[in-house]
């Protein structure tokens, strides 16, 4: 039973069969998926760590584009703040606007990062393995960003302290029934949350960094590697710590959207006063979230070369995943749709007649971006496997769930329930330029952030890599996975 | 939270439609008496005109057999008002003295999740510093704070006069006599349009009022419970 | 009855405090206000603790009475005075706004000298050198000098000028503008000299009304006296036992009279008369309201073409003759003419033929709705208004040289009167002109001078009210209420100084300063309800209470008719050819900025029309059938034109006008006024062309049609109404 040692090789030195056809289905395997193609670690480490120190033209070229625009975002935040809200396109009928719009809309492109990792580890999803740390990474800067909008959507900033629990000698407190409090509590636990539960996952690779570099980076990554050293006991104790955190951040991100659509929901506003906006925000954060990880996989892939990492088969995977995503938001919007329509009450059905009159482009727009091209494309695996394609149509959920929100802030708060006090919203250039700079803004700490931070969780790749085994079953050879708990 | 009879005041105004002749006299006293600064043409088109009451205008029916019915929309005072639960810090808080919903400026950080939630849309939000031609400052009323930029303001049952009025009652030792405190608005119309009193005190002419047969609150259905009561119009025929 | 509460007898109180020590002392010095620093602050003034003072409001001509909140020295907000006979403690909009002048930032800040008139860079000039310069070209002009008046000149200002012109032998001081000529007030007054021979404004009651027809008269917006009406109308619609009263408003174009009304009939322009006619001839024929009501009406009523002038109302004749009959059987109908009628080419007729229906109410012995104020019984008397006609003949004396210095004092004759009139090249030949107004207006741009008076919250006056309410005479007193803002001089102590030199005029003018003379006629009056036994203490309950007016109205019947005959039923003539200009025009006062003098006020720019919500601009209110016919919408920019002049300006669609008239409002379109005025809006007035009404005395300013060709511009209407159309679903939720 027991076999010399000598006789088993490292796990990525599988044995190639004899037999050519058995051959061909392991090399066939091999090509196809990255937990077959186990390499030795030494070599993906260097295949992460290479491109990390790669800053090409291209990419200083993006660097300074997006930082024009994050400085364009600053500038006209400053703006804003010293002339007053004044300058933006709101009215005394709609109070909010692309503002709260990007508040719900970043934090639903964060959700899919956790989502990804957290509840995709706990079924022992493999297709997980390198996109997770991409992912979390969208849900870190996301929620960052979305934590911005709140203050730059505020009519006095200086005084935003008022909505913290400070204590203070006047023993004011924030008001715990506002949906807002809710809201920013929900947030911030969420970005605590999130933020701890990347660093556990990351200080193996810290730890991996700070073994392959010099100088001042060899220093802050043992710094933040936390004086890992791989033993036993550490591998174990961070398997437990990553699951104990994957099982509380699941209810947390679910409470986030939930609590963000409640912002909207708790108001007596027609269009807003809904019982089915709490699923329906949470899927319909996943559904921009999902599409907009895939963004960052191809964008990551291309821009780094980690085709390696980064297979048709992660696509496909997250393509069938969006697909059922489609099919859920769809069923959702459809639901509150009908339930207004059939509930027949006037201000409800004159934001339906606004959606499909005067905004009629916009809500078309959004039903072709969110329904008719993922639905009617991601069925095929060779879309989801085309990057092209899939990068499309991560764009135009994007844009179409991005014009969903801004509909459901600004488009309900243009009726309300005295006809004469109507006035329709349109922007003004600080909510574009905030918007447009925001994004700007994610993408360039996202840019920064990989320079700096393995984006490939490479410790979770050579752990299910050594996790897998080919078994010969009759003619055939058959990936089996261990796992040992 | 509803509110339930304490040993406060339970301010109430009536506005009996039938005489409100939108002559906007309430308008430009409410303007006069609590600073509310006048909103330009450009602010107006972008639908920013800022009245703490406002005149709505309704026409019914077509040419030759067309009516406009005017309604003074001012905040209703609910006390179930939906602005205040939904404000993070407080700002928007009911009074159980006046029982009236009171609006901290110095305490609000401008979300505007109040202007909202208010049906009724009487709430208003400072998009600008509110600017004054020199020497119009003069006029402001030393009782009223101007409110600074980037925080909701609403009509306050001219609460500067209901403090002075009570203090003056007290100073004197005797009860608030109904008819001592007006708004500014109810003060400036012509054709007492608006009446304005406590509806806690049974001999005020506010208590004796409420139970017209013509009264109705201002979107009932929504549960707000408005201190405000509306008299509807009526309509004398030819020949009647 | 005059309900007077405690806090309301403390407010009035605190002014007799503060007027008795401000009245009470003999020295000349102490006749202003002076500020004082905190630290020697006057007696009656605590810091955070309010002064109340009464006044009068002079912000158009109706004379309400006025308390001013005044803290520290301010003059912090303005409220009806709720003794005053007039408003009963009410106020209008455009009363609120008279901070608006006294604080207003284009005020000219003291004697100003133009070098060259209309280039509006001014000099400042030292009052006693401005002084003299008056001096100097009184007496150069000697009686060549003319003064134009406007409605809002105090009475005493204008007996002083009346007292100077006599004195030199120039002719009467001009007393006309805008305001006199949108509130009919000559052809009132023709009209009721020819029907009871009462050459004065009419008073309506009310309050005690069961039937109001009123003929284009906007009473609760900006027609005489909207706030005293405004009372009246409040009593009308709660009379005892539930009782509210039927007001049935005649006009083409929806007022804020019209919406409030029980039935609004879009009578076309010009019909009146003949509608009115026809009540009168339903009203005989058949024999509603009693005999005597019936006979007089067969005196009054002509041969009518009943359904002709049935379908100059869109009426069913049945209905037409339904409403005779509800104005015949009522217990006390009243019948007012005002507004666009009064500006007809039949003016006086059709307001005379309304005017009649009046009559009818006294026939059968009661009160009667219409009234006129008795005569104060005292020298006082109200200065009487100058036509049209008036200010032609004064326009033609100047063109012919003969006037070689012109004093304008509250009147703005460039802007109130059309282009034709020829009054902008008249003041070309006027040697010298000077203005006393206290904003740089379009006449006072063209004067040499600007020597600018107090604004009335400064001054002193009084006021002869007309027309009256509750059948009192009442003589409003004005005080100031605030020390002088700027270095701005009355213009009675300016004139009284200026005179001195002069000797024709010297010993007609003995008074040392305007107060001196306004104290003196006052202390003449017979005891009023305030009281007071000897001169000083009546004079500071004057000023105390806002105003002298006795203590019960006196006696007054029903007044009596005079005329004799049928009235006039011919429909107005309309300049233009209906082929070419096939809509009429219904020009209109706003009910915020008035003639136009409230358009350098914030508070009235920014508050929006109460029909439309419109608030700072002009526009051309068109029925939506019309405006469908042209192809506009709201915010097209059209071009009005008229066989007189053209403007432009934008559509707003309004379903309560006839679709043959068009309405603009009046009141925008300054070329100067100060920053809030200028440049925004336009003129109405320039399609108006000069020909006189029936009597040759007024303007017929109503009485043009006009032609509507579509720009292809767009200026954004400033509504405060949604611009959205909320479609079928959504109802009115009351």
């Amino acid at each position: 039973m027991l076999e010399s040692r000598a006789t088993v090789g490292p796990y990525w030195e599988k044995p190639v069969p004899d037999d050519e056809h058995l051959a061909q289905q392991v090399e066939h395997g091999r090509e196809q998926h990255l937990m077959l193609d186990a390499r030795p670690p030494a070599e993906l480490n260097q295949l992460t760590l290479a491109t990390m120190r790669q800053t090409g033209p291209r990419f200083w070229i993006a660097l300074a584009g997006l930082g024009a625009m994050t400085l364009a975002f600053l500038t006209a935040w400053a703006i804003q703040i010293f002339s007053g809200l004044g300058i933006t396109g709101l009215n005394r009928s709609v109070m909010w606007g692309p503002y709260i719009a990007n508040l719900i809309y970043f934090i639903g492109i964060g959700h899919a990062g956790t989502f990804i990792s957290a509840a995709l580890r706990l079924m022992r999803m493999d297709f997980r393995r390198p996109i997770a740390r991409a992912a979390e990474t969208i849900t870190l800067f996301g929620l960052a960003c979305a934590a911005l909008f709140p203050i730059i959507h505020v009519g006095r900033i200086w005084k935003l302290f008022y909505m913290m629990p400070i204590p203070n000698q006047r023993e004011l407190w924030p008001n715990f029934r506002s949906a807002l409090f809710w809201d920013m509590m929900a947030i911030t636990t969420y970005l605590i949350g999130s933020t701890l539960f990347m660093f556990v996952a990351l200080i193996p690779d810290f730890a991996m960094a700070r073994d392959h570099t010099t100088g001042w980076r060899r220093k802050v990554y043992g710094a933040l590697s936390l004086g890992w050293r791989g033993t036993d006991g550490e591998w174990h104790r961070l398997e437990v710590v990553s699951n104990i955190l994957s099982f509380v951040i699941i209810p947390v991100m679910f409470s986030v959207h939930t609590g963000v659509s409640w912002n909207l929901s708790m108001a007596i506003q027609p269009g807003w006063h809904s019982a089915i906006f709490g699923p329906f925000f949470v899927v319909g954060a996943l559904y921009s979230g999902v599409a907009a990880v895939i963004l960052v996989m191809i964008i990551v892939r291309k821009t780094m070369r980690y085709g390696y990492f980064m297979r048709e088969e992660h696509f496909n995977a997250m393509g069938i995943f969006l697909l059922i995503l489609t099919l859920s938001w769809i069923y959702f919007y459809f639901a509150e749709w009908i339930t207004n329509w059939y509930g027949n009450l006037p201000l409800e059905k004159a934001i339906q007649a606004m959606l499909t009159g005067p905004l009629a482009p916009m809500f078309y727009l959004m039903l072709f971006c969110n329904i008719v091209v993922p639905l009617g494309t991601l069925w095929s695996r060779r879309v989801r496997t085309s990057l092209p394609a899939m990068f499309i149509i991560g764009i135009l959920i994007q844009i179409g769930m991005y014009i969903e929100r801004v509909l459901i802030v600004a488009g309900s708060l243009s009726r309300n329930e005295l006809p004469f006090n109507w006035v329709n919203y349109t922007p003004h250039w600080p909510e574009v330029t905030v918007t447009l700079g925001t994004l700007a803004f994610l993408g360039l700490l996202y840019m920064v952030f990989t320079r700096f931070v393995p984006i490939i969780p490479v410790w979770e790749v050579y752990e299910g890599q050594a996790m897998q085994e080919s078994r010969r079953v009759g003619r055939a050879v058959v990936s089996t996975r261990t796992e040992v708990h | 939270m509803a509110e339930e009879r304490n040993n406060g005041h339970k301010w109430t105004m009536i506005v009996d439609l039938d005489k409100c002749t939108g002559c906007q006299a309430c308008v430009v006293a409410c303007h006069a008496e609590n600073n509310v600064p006048i909103s330009s043409e450009d602010e107006v088109i972008r639908g920013r005109a800022n009245h703490w009451i406002r005149i709505e205008r309704y026409w019914e029916g077509e040419y030759p057999n067309v009516k406009a019915r005017f309604l003074p929309v001012f905040c209703q005072q609910c006390g179930n008002a939906p602005c205040e639960p939904v404000c993070p810090v407080y700002a928007s808080y009911h009074s159980t003295e006046e029982n009236v919903n009171i609006q901290v400026y110095n305490r609000c950080v401008g979300t505007r999740y109040c202007g909202n939630n208010c049906p009724y849309r009487t709430r208003l939000f400072n998009f600008w510093a509110p600017r004054f031609d020199e020497p119009l400052e003069q006029q402001l009323n030393p009782d009223v704070t101007v409110r600074s930029p980037g925080v909701m303001e609403k009509c306050t049952f001219c609460i500067q006069r209901i403090r002075r009025g009570r203090e003056q009652a007290n100073i004197e030792g005797r009860p608030l006599e109904d008819g001592e405190i007006v708004p500014a608005c109810a003060q400036a119309c012509p054709t007492d349009a608006l009446i304005f009193g406590d509806k806690w005190n049974e001999h005020s002419r506010v208590a004796q009022m409420v139970p017209s047969e013509r009264q109705f609150k201002l979107l009932e259905n929504l549960g707000t419970e408005p201190a405000v009561y509306y008299l509807k119009g009526g309509e004398t025929h030819v020949g009647e | 009855m005059i309900h007077f509460t405690r806090r309301e007898f403390l407010k009035v109180s605190a002014a007799g405090t503060a007027t008795a020590i401000l009245a009470g002392c003999a020295q000349e010095t102490e006749r202003w206000v002076a500020l004082e620093p905190y630290v020697r602050a006057p007696e009656e003034q605590l810091a955070g603790v309010p002064n109340w003072y009464a006044s009068t409001c002079r912000m158009c001509p109706a004379g309400c009475g006025i308390i001013v909140r005044v803290m520290n020295g301010r003059a912090v907000k303005i409220e009806g005075n709720p003794e005053h006979p007039i408003n009963r403690g009410k106020l209008c909009a455009r009363g609120q706004s008279g901070l608006q002048l006294l604080y207003n930032p284009d005020r000219v800040t003291g004697a100003v000298r133009q070098e060259e008139r209309g280039s509006r860079k001014f000099e400042p000039l030292a009052w006693n050198e401005a002084i003299n310069t008056l001096y100097e070209k009184l007496d150069a002009a000697g009686d060549a000098v003319a003064l134009w008046a406007g409605s809002t000149t105090s009475g005493h200002l204008y007996d002083l000028f009346a007292r100077y012109a006599g004195a030199v032998g120039a002719s009467a001081p001009l007393r006309h503008d805008l305001t006199s000529a949108l509130n009919g007030v000559g052809t009132l007054t023709a009209a009721n000299d020819a029907l009871f021979g009462r050459s004065a404004l009419p008073s309506y009651a009310l309050a005690q009304a069961d039937v109001i027809f009123s003929f284009g008269a906007d009473f609760l917006g900006a027609w005489l006296s909207a706030t005293g009406f405004g009372v009246e109308f409040g009593q009308f619609r709660s009379q005892p036992f539930g009782k509210r009263g039927l007001l049935v408003q005649f006009e083409p174009k929806m007022s804020i009279t019209g919406a409030k009304a029980d039935r609004w009939v879009p009578v076309q322009p010009g019909a009146e008369a003949l509608v009115a006619a026809a009540l009168l001839r339903i009203i005989a024929d058949e024999g509603f309201g009693g005999p005597a009501r019936a006979e007089l009406a067969a005196t009054l009523a002509g041969d009518v073409d009943l359904d002709a002038a049935a379908v100059t109302c869109d009426l069913a004749l049945a209905d037409l003759v339904a409403l005779a009959r509800a104005f015949a059987e009522a217990e006390c109908p009243v019948a007012i003419p005002g507004g666009a009628l009064a500006g007809a080419s039949n003016g006086v007729a059709a307001v005379t033929a309304v005017q009649a229906l009046n009559a009818l109410a006294g026939a059968a012995g009661g009160a009667g709705g219409l009234g006129f104020m008795p005569a104060v019984p005292a020298t006082l008397v109200a200065p009487p208004a100058s036509s049209y006609a008036d200010a032609q003949a004064l326009i033609a004396r100047m063109n012919a040289g003969e006037i070689k210095l012109l004093l304008v004092h509250g009147a703005n004759p460039v802007y109130d009167l059309p282009p034709g009139s020829g009054i902008a090249d008249a003041l070309a030949k006027v040697g010298t002109i000077i203005s006393f107004n206290p904003l740089v207006d379009e006449t006072s741009a063209l004067a040499d001078y600007i020597l600018p008076d107090r604004t009335y919250l400064e001054g002193w006056g009084y006021e002869v009210v007309q027309p009256g309410f509750q059948g009192l005479p009442v003589i409003n007193s004005q005080q100031p209420v605030v020390g002088p803002f700027y270095d701005v001089r009355p213009t009675g102590d300016v004139l009284l100084t200026a005179a001195r030199g002069i000797p024709a005029a010297a010993p007609a003018l003995p008074w040392t300063d305007e107060v001196a003379f306004i104290k003196e006629q006052i202390t003449a009056l017979p005891k009023g309800a305030s009281g007071g036994d000897d001169d000083e203490v009546r004079w500071a309950r004057f000023l105390q209470h806002g105003g002298w007016w006795p203590e019960a109205a006196p006696e007054s019947a029903a007044p009596e008719l005079t005329a004799q005959g049928p009235v006039a039923a011919a429909p107005a003539a309309f300049e233009g050819d209906e082929g070419q200009y096939p809509y009429y025009l219904h020009l209109y006062p706003s009910v915020l900025l008035g003639d136009g003098r409230g358009a350098s006020l914030p508070w009235l720019q920014g508050a929006p029309d109460p029909l439309t919500t419109v608030a700072w601009q002009t526009w051309v209110e068109i029925n939506p059938a019309t405006a469908q016919a042209l192809g506009v919408d709201h915010g097209d920019m059209v071009h009005v034109e008229s066989p007189h002049g053209a403007v432009e300006a934008p559509v707003y669609v309004f379903p309560a006008i006839r679709p043959d008239t068009v309405a603009i409002p009046l009141g925008q379109g300054h070329s100067d006024l100060g920053r809030y005025a200028r440049e925004r809006g336009s003129h109405a007035l320039h399609l108006v062309g000069v020909t006189l009404d029936d009597a040759g005395a007024n303007l017929a300013w109503s009485s043009v049609r006009v032609k509507i060709t579509r720009l292809d511009k767009k200026q954004a209407l400033a509504r405060l109404e949604s611009t959205i159309d909320p479609g079928e679903d959504i109802h009115v939720p009351f």
